[in-house]
């Protein structure tokens, strides 16, 4: 997925023996896609800035005790999804709730986030939207198999799930994922008309 | 959603390097502490020395019993 199984195994044995050179190596092949991974859930910055150093610190911290074979994407993509679950439970935060009561007061929907004001062309920029829109299970479960190409079973331990859950639960966020880029699109549509 | 790419982005840059040194000083934190075990087990100091006292202190005492004995017969 990110770097090839022998190169990994090889970086998981020099890791677990304190190797800061294997651990250069892991930091740059998966920080961005996980920094990635928490902002889009987030959608904070600074939230998943923090989440990213709390992932690699755990990381470090529990080297010794990985198995010679720790497939470090799922690995990391569990750890940062457990902390993102552990921050929303933290700050009893509802997302869906606050979307929904964001939605409800006139002139105070959510800024953009980075991503969204980010993204360059239209087309990815509904993207960034309409995936910005979904509640998080939908979210999470297309970031870790369509953003980040994790085979189903991979994602199914990511998420704690039985893959054939997961799988189901991906065909749903798929249809309102694209539910909400059509939708998003008739609105442009009937502005400009 | 897979035909269309998510870009991928990154923490701060002074973010990423502060990560970095925390996680690489942990690293090299666990490493000097394994080390120091190790050459710790690994010297013949770390258990003969302890043997050796406790051999002479029982010496001491077996002598002091005989000559207390040996003093009452």
């Amino acid at each position: 997925m990110f770097v090839e199984r022998e190169i990994e195994l090889r970086l998981v044995a020099r890791l677990k023996a304190g190797d800061t050179a294997a651990f250069e190596a892991i930091y740059e092949a998966f920080r961005p896609r996980l920094f990635s991974f928490l902002a889009r859930l987030s959608r904070r910055r600074d939230v998943a800035e923090d989440l990213l150093e709390e992932t690699w610190l755990r990381l470090v911290t529990k080297a010794g005790d990985l198995t010679d074979d720790t497939r470090l994407g799922p690995w990391l993509f569990t750890v940062a999804r457990n902390l993102f679950a552990s921050w929303c439970r933290h700050r009893a935060v509802d997302e869906g709730r606050i979307f929904a009561f964001a939605l409800s007061w006139p002139g105070a929907l959510p800024r953009e986030s980075p991503f969204e004001s980010a993204a360059r062309g239209e087309t990815e920029r509904r993207l960034e939207s309409a995936l910005a829109r979904l509640p998080p299970r939908d979210r999470e479960v297309l970031l870790l198999v369509a953003g980040e190409e994790l085979s189903p079973a991979e994602a199914a331990a990511v998420l704690g799930l039985a893959p054939e859950a997961v799988r189901k639960r991906l065909q749903r966020a798929r249809e309102r994922l694209g539910r909400e880029m059509h939708e998003e699109q008739d609105l442009l549509r009937e502005e400009a008309g | 959603m897979s035909e269309m790419r998510l870009r991928v982005h990154d923490a701060d840059p002074e973010r990423v390097e502060r990560i970095r040194a925390r996680c690489v000083a942990v690293l090299e934190r666990r490493r000097r502490a394994v080390g120091s075990q190790g050459s710790r087990a690994a010297a013949p100091r770390g258990w003969l020395e302890p043997a050796i006292a406790v051999g002479l202190c029982l010496l001491y005492l077996a002598e002091a019993v005989t000559r207390a004995l040996a003093a009452y017969r």
